[in-house]
Formats: structure tokens, C-alpha cells, sequence
């Protein structure tokens, strides 16, 4: 086997007989170390980090706005009504929570797969999911009514002996979602502390050499530390690889235990999962696109690595679309009447924009992908992962609303519509979410240092013994 | 790190060992066939035709599972697995023929006699059935018979293609063929699903034809995913024992697919069947707790437990460790294990199934316990010898096509261009 020479531009093409190199432009470790850290370590970050900080900023206060308002006045600013209870927050949960799952399935399941390209993109992926499920965490937090009672959520010892439903599968959430999010936690830190390290070395002021260090917890890359760490790592993956599927499906339980026709589907477990990942990988694209323009990253997360992310994205979105016509098929195939009205209702029906939006959006673009000129297309990819980060949000809609607003008996049908507060609340998010994106992409590492030198021909022990192997 | 390949031409050629395959397989099916045939008409014509749509599913389940396999390697583009491919392709290639299996069912319901195993191919039922004449566009004798003549065609197709591809690649070593089986693989998988889909739709769910699930299809995905690791595991550990595959097999190919078998045939057989089994049971609306109601009743309230104990519970707590994947003997006797599980398991979804009048006309779910205790009502519990020949007929064939298969050819692609990353691999 022989490989690509390493400058070779695009990176993408790949015989049957080669594997091309995973980064390109590096043939040493400390180069890599240097580009690398040379976006937390120069003096300024680029003025579009100032403009989407201060953009991220204000939108974080509409959101602090926001939920003042709605604390201090009541749910009732929002469009919740009866029968559609669960209006904008639920949606704003699934969405949020969906995105939260490309990271955990880029550092758990595409390490067990052994997807060595992965190690590009996994730190900021994993990153992302701990900021989305804030903002997913976010939604029923302040659903609830009283937020000060929000512990109640949690079923804890109490002298009234008052507990929360455990038949409830939104108990199920809270757990779910909360070991979800501590498990990403521990495995992103887990993953971090050689680079923090790496950072605290390379420091040129104290306080940074102390608070890099601080975290590093004694990091000194000695032969028992990096054992002790891969192991943790590989039992972290595999911690974390049950925990992709679990979370999306209770959330998909949230709707499916219901009789409710459109919600009650046995599908919806591995369709909401399936969807979850489609929506992160697609958010992964939204941020990794101009992020390797603006920090210079384009060695490491090459045009293959978009590639490869598209391609997962019209992998999920065809299954995605294979729910909905599995749903659509089952509906007519049962010979129920509501089943049946449920879903031409969703296609036909008041909401029908919002259905033909997920649709073209979910299952429709994606499908452009089946082109390699439109996965080696920086702006097509780009263009397409907004238009499933939109045809995401509106899956959630039209399964949310359309199944309350009608359903069994017509007398017991509404309407629903969002007000302003839902709108800025949901945008606010968005703030939330990029604020915490855009420190971590000053202050934290932003590619897995270590990891990438790790799947270099360099680290290979066997390199020089099988020259033509060393991409194995 | 050695990637050579070590292995004689004998090694690498079934040779002798084919003859004895084929010589089990088809004793197998000659015993398995001779005797359901045998035992047809003191069995009755129902109880026949269900043993066969049995043993039909289970063979279509381990040969589409080898189909998907292969397909799948090339989709991403596989490098661990090259040398294991050879085996699946060997279980994809029966496709080749397999379609034969589908024509006495198609002669049996295009004939009019499609009661005998479906309900929906009954027209004095469907005319009284108000639900079966809303599902008639799709459940009827024409339709069916038709997607099953396509079903047959398209896996055929995609066998052909992918293993000859395959197989001709060990002669010329045209790297171009691995390309070309790369650039229709996406396709392949299309075909796959929604056949696949549809078929277990059309064999298995419409024999309880009021019943539905959205999760159907991926559920007999789980129990071929099932199959086909454990078969594949088997075979291997096999031909490794008869001194075959040299070192392009070894320890770390069947730790590998005892991973598989651990990831998709017990720990995603059990979220899926959980999954299903849990928002039908929560919601609790009669016409879908129907299908499970037989599955709780009499004897398979114990077959039902088997599944969960056998297929889940002991096979997790074994295969989640690393040694036992390790250790070919160990792995092949829990594949062993698995195929008869996966036995059982389709066993359970074919054969219990309450007649539609039963469910429909019991006011109560009690009344309807009450008809099935008082033996008025059948829920299919019906174990009979048949089924055995049934399955050891067509399991017999299966075998000996896959020898049959691998004649001539060697087995392992030995010219794919990605054959040195196989034998370098290590599981670290």
C-alpha cells in the first residue's frame, strides 16, 4: 500500500488500495501542538470571535429577559394552551437534547468503531453537547411554574414523603438527561486534562500556567498516567455508548407511552435517536465549517472529514425518512381511523407548512449528498446542515403540535401559536448556546491535542518496519 | 505486525472439508426435507405451512444477515474485516437460490389457499372483517405474491453482484471492483432495508393481521443481525479447527465479531424488543396488546422468559467480558448458543397467534384468558416433530449452498486491496 503525499490539497480521494492521511501539513508532533494551541495562545482572537461574542452576548440577556419575565408574570406569556400543554418548551427540549448527541456518538461510539478520523472533530463536538443540554435542561427547568421548586424534579427524601410519578417517563428524563450530561462532562474533562496540561506548559503568564495547571490535576504524561487515562477512557466509551441510545429514547418515551394518535409508535425509540444524531452532526457542520475558516484548522479537519460528516448526516436523515414512511405506511396498514387522520392531518392539515418544511428539510436535502460534488462543497454543506438544524426543530414541532391540537374528538380541538416571549426565549438559547462555544473556543483546546498526535504515521510503532502500512 | 499472509492453498481452499460440509448439509436436508414431507398430511396442511414459513424465516434471517454484512463492510470501507467477509458471502450467495423457498408460498396463496397460514388470504373471513377489508389494498393473495417475486429478485441481484464481485476479485485483483462494489454498497443498503422491511411485514406480522408495529422491520433486522454473527462465528471457528485460514484469521477477528454479536444480536436485539414490547404494554390498547397476549398465555409465558433470560440476560453477562470473545472455543460454543436462541426466537414471533374473530369478539381481556384456559380458543401452541424437520431441512440446504458457494473460490479474498490492514489488525 503506499499513501497520499501529506500536502495533498483536498485529501478526499481515496482508492480502494490507500488510506489518506487522517491531518494533513504535519509530519511532527510539536507542529501539531503549535497550530493547535495557537488559537488559545494569540493575543486576539479574530474580530468575527468579537462580533459573534458580542451577538451571543445580547442574546443571552433576552434570555435572562426572558425568563425574568416569565417568572415574575407566569406561563401564561407563552402560547402553551389547552389542549396543546406542551408548546415551544418541549420542542425547544428535544431539539436542544437531540443536538447533544453527536458528541457523545463521536467520542464514544466512532471510537469503539475504531474511526480514527474522529479525533479531529470529537473535542468540540463534545463540547457542543455539554452546551446544548444546558440549553435543552433549560426548557423544563423553567417549564415547571414554580423554578424555585425545580428540585422537586428530583426524588428527594422529604418530610411530606412527597414524591415525584415514577411511572412518569419525564422522571425518567430528569434521569436520563442528568446522567447524560454528567457522563459527557467527566469524559470531555477526562479527555482535556493531557492538553490542559499541554497549555499549562506552554503558559507565559502565571495566572494562566495556574489555572491550566489547576485543571490539569498534576497531568505529567508520565508511561502510568497515560495507561491509567486510556483505560478510563475506553470504560468512558463504553459508559457513554448505552447512554447515546438511552437519553433520545426516553425522550422519545415522553410521547410514545401516550395513546395519543402520532405519538404512540414503536418506531419512535431508534427514530428519535437516529434523529438526534442527524441533528448533531448536522449542528457539528454548522460550527466546524466556520471555525476551521477562521482559526486556520483546516489541516485537521479537512475536507474529508466534512465528507465523512455529510455522510453520516444522509445516513441518519434516510432513516429518518424511513420513519416517517414506516409511520405513514403503519397508519394506513392499522385501519385506524385517528391513526390515519393523525398523519394526513400532519401532511394536509393547519399545519402542513410545518410538515413540509421537516420534510423537505429532514429528508429531502439531505439527499444531496449522494453527490460527492455536493460533499466537497464548503457552502453547500454548510447551507444544508442549517436546513436540517431548521427541518429538526420542526420535526419536534409538528410532533408536538399537531397530535394535541387534534385529536380524538373534534369539540376538544385548538390552535396553537407561539407568542413573542416563546420566540425570544427560543432565540435567547441560541445565545446561551454560542456564549458557552465561543469561551470554550478561546480558553479551552480546541482539537484533542494528544489524541490527534495518537492517529499521526509518527505515533505508529510499526511505521518504520511497514513503511507502506504506516496508515493502517 | 505481519501482514502477510500465511496460509497453504489448502488452507485457504475448503477442499476436503467442503465435501464434508456439503455432506452435513445436505443429510441435513435430506433428512429435514424427507421428513417434513413425510409428516405433512398426518400434521395437517396448517401446521405444515406454518413450520415452513418458520423455517423460511429463520434461513432468509441468517443469509439476509450475511447480505447486510457485506454490504456494510463496503460502506465504510472495512479494513479488520476483509478476511471474515469471505463467510458471509458464502451466506449472502444462497440468495442466489433461496427465492426457490418462496415459491411454494407463492403457489399456495396465488392458488387460493392462502388461508391455510394467513387470515387476510381468507375471503369468507375479510368479507365478514371489516378492518381486513380496509388492509386488503396491500394483504391480498395478487400483492403479496408479486412483492415476494420482488423481494426473491432484488436479493438475488445484490448477492450476485456483491459476491461475484468478491469472488473475481480473487483471480484478477482488480482493484477497480472493490471501487465499484464501494460506489453501489449505498444503494445496496437501500434495497436491503426496505426489503428487508417489508418482508418481515409480509411473512411475520400480517399472520396477526390486525396487528402493527412501526418497529417491526427493525426488529427482524435485530434477530438476522443475530443469526448471522453467530452463524458466521461458527462457521469460521470451524474451518479454523479443521486447520484452515492460516493466520488470516486469528484471535482478534473473532474478538471482534463477538463484539458484533454482543452489539447487535443481544444488547440492540434487547433495546429494540424492549422498546416495542414496553409502549405497547404502557399504552395498553387492545389491537396492539393482542400480539403479545398469546406470548404471555400457557407455554409461552416460559418461551417468553427463555428470550429474556437466554437471549439477554445470560449472553450479556458472558460477552461483555474480553476473554471469552477471545478464545475461539469459548466464542463458538456462545454463537452455538445464540443460533439457538435465535431458533427460539423466531419460533416466538411465527408461531403464537390468536385467530382475529377470538380477539375481536372477547368482551374482556379475562373472558379471552378464560376461552384460551378453557381450550376454546387457540393461541398456536402446536410444538410438533415437523418443525424440527423443517428447520433441518432448509438449515441443511443453507449450509450445504454455502459450501457450494465457496467450492471453488478461496476463502478469504485474498487479492482485496485492503487484505494487510486484516491481518495487521490488533485489538489493543
Amino acid at each position: 500500500m503506499t499513501t497520499l503525499p501529506v500536502d495533498n490539497p483536498m485529501n478526499v480521494d481515496e482508492s480502494p488500495d490507500t488510506r489518506a492521511p487522517l491531518i494533513i501539513g504535519h509530519e511532527s508532533f510539536d507542529t501539531v501542538t503549535a497550530e493547535i494551541c495557537r488559537v488559545n495562545e494569540a493575543k486576539k482572537p479574530p474580530r468575527a470571535w468579537y462580533i459573534a461574542m458580542a451577538m451571543s452576548v445580547s442574546l443571552l440577556g433576552l434570555l435572562g429577559c426572558m425568563v425574568g419575565y416569565l417568572i415574575f408574570t407566569g406561563v401564561g406569556v407563552w402560547g402553551n394552551n389547552n389542549p396543546v400543554m406542551w408548546g415551544f418548551p418541549i420542542v425547544n427540549f428535544v431539539f436542544w437534547v437531540g443536538i447533544g448527541h453527536a458528541g457523545t456518538l463521536i467520542s464514544a461510539i466512532l471510537f469503539l468503531f475504531r474511526q480514527k478520523w474522529r479525533t479531529s472533530i470529537n473535542r468540540f463536538a463534545e463540547a457542543m453537547t455539554i452546551f446544548a443540554v444546558i440549553c435543552a435542561g433549560l426548557f423544563p427547568g423553567i417549564h415547571i411554574g414554580r423554578v424555585w421548586l425545580a428540585y422537586w424534579l428530583f426524588p428527594i427524601p422529604n418530610q411530606m414523603d412527597m414524591w415525584p410519578q415514577f411511572r412518569s417517563p419525564l422522571l425518567w428524563d430528569v434521569f436520563a438527561v442528568s446522567t447524560y450530561f454528567t457522563v459527557s462532562l467527566l469524559f470531555w474533562y477526562v479527555g482535556l486534562i493531557p492538553d490542559l496540561a499541554t497549555l499549562r506548559d506552554r503558559a507565559t503568564s502565571k495566572i494562566k500556567a495556574f489555572s491550566y495547571g489547576l485543571f490539569s490535576l498534576g497531568w505529567r504524561g508520565s508511561m502510568r498516567h497515560w495507561h491509567r487515562y486510556e483505560r478510563a477512557y475506553l470504560l468512558l466509551a463504553a459508559l457513554a455508548t448505552p447512554l447515546v441510545l438511552s437519553v433520545h429514547s426516553v425522550v422519545s418515551f415522553d410521547f410514545a407511552v401516550s395513546q395519543l394518535p402520532g405519538w404512540h409508535t414503536t418506531i419512535f425509540p431508534p427514530y428519535f435517536v437516529a434523529g438526534a444524531i442527524f441533528s448533531g452532526f448536522a449542528m457539528v457542520l454548522t460550527l466546524a465549517i466556520p471555525a476551521r475558516e477562521l482559526w486556520g484548522l483546516k489541516n485537521f479537519i479537512t475536507l474529508r472529514h466534512l465528507e465523512n460528516m455529510a455522510k453520516i448526516v444522509l445516513l441518519t436523515g434516510s432513516m429518518v425518512g424511513y420513519a416517517y414512511g414506516m409511520e405513514f405506511f403503519i397508519a394506513w396498514y392499522s385501519g385506524e381511523l385517528y391513526e390515519s387522520f393523525a398523519f394526513v392531518n400532519r401532511a394536509f392539515g393547519q399545519y402542513a407548512w410545518a410538515y413540509w418544511i421537516m420534510v423537505s428539510c429532514n429528508v429531502i436535502t439531505p439527499q444531496i449528498f449522494w453527490f460527492k460534488a455536493c460533499r466537497r462543497n464548503i457552502w453547500v454543506l454548510f447551507v444544508a446542515s442549517l436546513f436540517v438544524n431548521i427541518g429538526m426543530w420542526f420535526e419536534r414541532f409538528v410532533i408536538t403540535v399537531t397530535s394535541l391540537a387534534q385529536d380524538f374528538l373534534p369539540s376538544s380541538w385548538g390552535w396553537y401559536e407561539p407568542t413573542w416571549v416563546d420566540f425570544v426565549t427560543f432565540l435567547g438559547s441560541f445565545g446561551l448556546f454560542m456564549t458557552l462555544f465561543l469561551l470554550f473556543i478561546r480558553y479551552l483546546p480546541v482539537l484533542a491535542i494528544a489524541e490527534i498526535k495518537a492517529i499521526m504515521p509518527a505515533a505508529d510503532p510499526h511505521a518504520h518496519d511497514h513503511d507502506e502500512e504506516a496508515h493502517e | 505486525m505481519n501482514t502477510t499472509l500465511n496460509a497453504t492453498t489448502e488452507q485457504l481452499h475448503l477442499g476436503a472439508m467442503g465435501k464434508k460440509f456439503t455432506g452435513v448439509g445436505v443429510t441435513l436436508a435430506v433428512i429435514g426435507v424427507g421428513g417434513t414431507l413425510a409428516l405433512a398430511s398426518s400434521a395437517g396442511a396448517e401446521t405444515f405451512w406454518r413450520a415452513y414459513l418458520f423455517a423460511v424465516s429463520a434461513a432468509f434471517a441468517i443469509c439476509l444477515g450475511g447480505l447486510f454484512f457485506t454490504i456494510l463492510q463496503h460502506i465504510v470501507r472495512a479494513g479488520w474485516s476483509v478476511t471474515v467477509r469471505r463467510t458471509a458471502e458464502g451466506l449472502a450467495a444462497n440468495l442466489k437460490w433461496m427465492w426457490i423457498l418462496l415459491v411454494p408460498m407463492i403457489v399456495l396463496v396465488w392458488g387460493g389457499n392462502g388461508h391455510l397460514l394467513y387470515e387476510w388470504a381468507d375471503t369468507d373471513l375479510v368479507a365478514h372483517d371489516y378492518l381486513l377489508q380496509k388492509k386488503a389494498a396491500y394483504l391480498n393473495p395478487t400483492f403479496w405474491c408479486i412483492r415476494m417475486i420482488a423481494y426473491g429478485a432484488i436479493w438475488a441481484v445484490l448477492a450476485k453482484f456483491f459476491v461475484g464481485h468478491s469472488i473475481a476479485q480473487d483471480a484478477d485483483g482488480n482493484v477497480s471492483r472493490s471501487s465499484a462494489m464501494q460506489m453501489l454498497a449505498p444503494i445496496g443498503i437501500v434495497l436491503y432495508a426496505l426489503t428487508q422491511t417489508f418482508a418481515a411485514i409480509d411473512w411475520i406480522m400480517s399472520l396477526q393481521p390486525t396487528w402493527f408495529s412501526t418497529m417491526f422491520g427493525v426488529y427482524y433486522f435485530a434477530v438476522s443481525c443475530t443469526g448471522c454473527f453467530a452463524t458466521m462465528i461458527i462457521l469460521l471457528a470451524v474451518l479454523k479447527n479443521g486447520g484452515k485460514l492460516g493466520n488470516a484469521v486469528n484471535t482478534e477477528h473473532f474478538h471482534d465479531l463477538g463484539k458484533m454479536l454482543f452489539a447487535f444480536g443481544v444488547v440492540f436485539w434487547a433495546y429494540i424488543g424492549f422498546s416495542q414490547y414496553m409502549l405497547i404494554w404502557y399504552a395498553n390498547i387492545p389491537v396492539e396488546t393482542g400480539w403479545f397476549f398469546p406470548r404471555q398465555m400457557g407455554e409461552y409465558f416460559y418461551v417468553s422468559w427463555i428470550l429474556i433470560i437466554g437471549h439477554f440476560m445470560l449472553p450479556f453477562v458472558v460477552l461483555v467480558s474480553r476473554w471469552p470473545k477471545r478464545f475461539p472455543g469459548v466464542i463458538a460454543a456462545i454463537a452455538t448458543w445464540m443460533v439457538l436462541m435465535f431458533l427460539v426466537d423466531v419460533y416466538w414471533l411465527v408461531m403464537p397467534v390468536v385467530p382475529t374473530d377470538a380477539l375481536i369478539n372477547s368482551e374482556t381481556n379475562d373472558a379471552l384468558v378464560a376461552a384460551v384456559e378453557a381450550g376454546e380458543v387457540s393461541i398456536g401452541w402446536n410444538p410438533h416433530l415437523i418443525q424440527l424437520t423443517a428447520i433441518a431441512g432448509v438449515l441443511g440446504l443453507v449450509l450445504a449452498g454455502w459450501a457450494f458457494a465457496l467450492r471453488r473460490c478461496s476463502l478469504v479474498p485474498v487479492r482485496d486491496p485492503r487484505l494487510p490492514e486484516a491481518l495487521a489488525f490488533e485489538n489493543l
